[in-house]
């Protein structure tokens, strides 16, 4: 065991502020971070409940819930491409939401094929659903939109553009974060739309294709060859645009970011303060390492190893204490997204910072003289 | 006692260190001037204030006189410890000096043999193994091989301050100082102390400098210095 780990070990009381300050920090990069991205997941749930690899839309579209109508005659530049399977019309528009009891709400229509192995058509809703939204103006919503939406209510009947609907089913774990997701048939969609979406249009074109590379390829070509009246996309590359778009648009992002940086300066000032008085606690024993000749960088050296092994104990707390949180956060309907790019990047970013703590904390090795053994 | 060698290891020409600015300035050392040699074991009394820690000091390149030279024999060569750039002072205690304090200053979270080690290796850089077989060889030499696993809070004040003479001795140093290295003991454990240091005096040939209160010590020293205001006077060793 290095000298550094063994001094920490043996002084855990003295250190223990510092390891809870970095735990501090990485929990709370970690868990911004991840509620973030599992905030901003909602914004690309039409993509990623459906099972197609390739989305085409209008021209320069960023993000999901943007689509502006495309001829439907395009699809005839996705036919016959190879490995490229029978593309789908897809629509994807905003509505207006009566309720029940004559309130109203913004909702998003999402009408696809309902058909068996339909690329468009939500992979959460069940065949049954799928059968009974064959029916016109019939819609499916989450059910966590179902209290705001006031569909319990037994008076009135909703409606979308002024149209009634009827519910016919809910799913799980498709919530909305403005507009409530409407699932529904491409029939009900035009229905509903009505002039809003032009005859022969759809708002998107979608298609399964052989495997993600040739998704890709085929989104490459698309775009080569159409650079001006439409765009094409790897669902990959749509979903995380369509993050990404809401993520910068709304500055969520900078906030979240800010709030980090604070934690983080937080966890430095406390853990810099923990290594400058532990470093000052054991000044005598470095002042005589200091007389005997030992280069002050060597201590440096010691106070820096044991900064960043605070800082891997620190992680070492945080990691089991982030998915517990998670947890918890599950239990409320809340996706906390701890993917692998966050785990990673926050404990870069906690080495990093336990690292500046050490660093700044070397004013104690500085001050040590070996004259002071002899006052 | 070994032969004694003409040339001194360790001279200290014309002293001078004064504390403090005007009304409040107070001469530490008076023009003092003394030799220290090889295998010699040297002792500096004085009552409190009389600037023994300051001579020490000034000896063992830790704090700078006023005037005057500290000259160190280095492989043969006489050089004035005063005259070196910062890193080339602490480069000469790393390879000539050893220190004891009051004190013992021990790592609580080092064993025994740690202590010694991390002298070696961040000093000396030696390499893990021989960090150990020294250190091994040291403790077994003072007495300590069975402790030395134990931290401080493990051993007895005279383990420790054997430790710490250990800490000095390890890197068989040509110069040591020590600063009143028997005040915290009990005069059994004080005495194995100055005992060891003069045996390493006697057999490894080092000149020791031992600043102490403690009358006691003076029947094992070669060699007896009186400090009083600054000024240095040499003076007779009692019969043992």
């Amino acid at each position: 065991m290095s000298y550094a780990l063994q001094t920490l070990w043996h002084e855990k009381a003295r250190y223990a502020s510092g390891v809870l300050a970095v735990t501090f920090s990485a929990v709370l990069i970690a868990l911004q971070c991840g509620l973030l991205l599992g905030l901003f997941k909602i914004t690309s749930i039409p993509i990623d409940n459906t099972s197609a690899d390739l989305w085409i839309g209008s021209t320069a579209v960023p993000s999901v819930d943007l689509g502006k109508p495309i001829p439907n005659s395009y699809i005839t530049r996705l036919a016959g491409m190879p490995g490229v399977q029978m593309p789908e019309q897809y629509i994807a528009n905003f509505a207006n939401f009566t309720k029940p009891t004559g309130g109203t709400e913004l909702c998003f229509l999402l009408g696809s094929s309902l058909d068996d192995g339909a690329a468009g058509a939500a992979s959460v809703l069940t065949k049954e659903q799928r059968e009974a939204l064959t029916l016109p103006f019939t819609v499916v919503v989450d059910e966590s939109d179902v209290k705001r939406l006031e569909l319990a209510s037994p008076d009135g009947k909703p409606k979308i553009n002024g149209k009634e609907v009827i519910i016919v089913g809910t799913v799980k774990g498709l919530k909305s974060l403005a507009a409530p997701w409407m699932f529904c048939s491409l029939h009900t969609a035009r229905q509903l739309l009505g002039f809003l979406l032009p005859a022969d249009h759809v708002t998107y074109l979608l298609a399964r294709c052989d495997s993600p590379e040739r998704a890709k390829e085929v989104a490459q070509e698309l775009r080569q060859h159409y650079p001006d009246d439409m765009i094409a996309y790897t669902a990959e590359e749509f979903s995380a645009g369509s993050r990404w778009y809401w993520l910068l648009r709304t500055k969520a992002g900078l906030a979240i970011g800010y709030a980090a940086l604070l934690g983080l300066l937080v966890g430095m000032v406390i853990t810099a303060q923990t290594l400058y008085s532990a470093t000052a606690a054991n000044a005598k024993e470095f002042a005589i390492l200091l007389a005997l000749g030992i280069p002050r960088w060597r201590l440096s050296l010691m106070v820096l190893a044991q900064s960043f092994w605070v800082g891997v104990i620190g992680l070492g707390f945080a990691v089991p204490m982030c998915f517990g949180l998670r947890a918890l956060a599950m239990q409320f309907n809340t996706d906390v997204d701890l993917r692998w790019e966050v785990l990673t990047g926050t404990g870069i970013l906690t080495i990093t910072m336990a690292l500046i703590a050490g660093v700044l904390a070397l004013r104690s090795v500085r001050q040590i003289e070996p004259m002071s053994l002899l006052r | 006692m070994p032969a004694i060698s003409t040339l001194p290891s360790l001279r200290g020409v014309n002293l001078v260190k004064t504390y403090g600015d005007g009304t409040a300035r107070r001469a530490a050392l008076c023009e003092c001037s003394l030799d220290l040699y090889h295998g010699q074991l040297v002792m500096l009394m004085g009552p409190s204030g009389s600037g023994k820690s300051t001579l020490l000091a000034v000896l063992s390149g830790l704090l700078e006189p006023d005037s005057g030279q500290v000259l160190a024999d280095d492989e043969g060569q006489l050089r004035d410890v005063w005259s070196l750039t910062g890193k080339e002072r602490e480069e000469y205690r790393r390879k000539y000096t050893g220190f004891i304090f009051q004190g013992y200053n021990l790592f609580p979270a080092l064993t025994a043999r740690q202590q010694l080690e991390i002298v070696l290796k961040w000093g000396g850089d030696a390499s893990g193994g021989e960090a150990r077989r020294r250190s091994d060889e040291m403790l077994e030499r003072l007495g300590l091989h069975k402790n030395k696993h134990k931290k401080p809070a493990q051993l007895s004040g005279g383990e420790k301050q054997r430790v710490a003479i250990g800490r000095a001795l390890v890197k068989n140093p040509t110069f040591m100082f020590a600063d009143e290295p028997t005040s915290a003991l009990d005069w059994e454990n004080g005495q194995k102390a100055i005992e060891l240091l003069r045996d390493a005096a006697h057999d490894r040939g080092a000149s020791i400098l031992v600043v102490s209160h403690d009358h006691r010590i003076l029947p094992f020293v070669d060699v007896y210095y009186h400090l009083e205001d600054g000024h240095l006077e040499r003076r007779e060793v009692p019969p043992h």
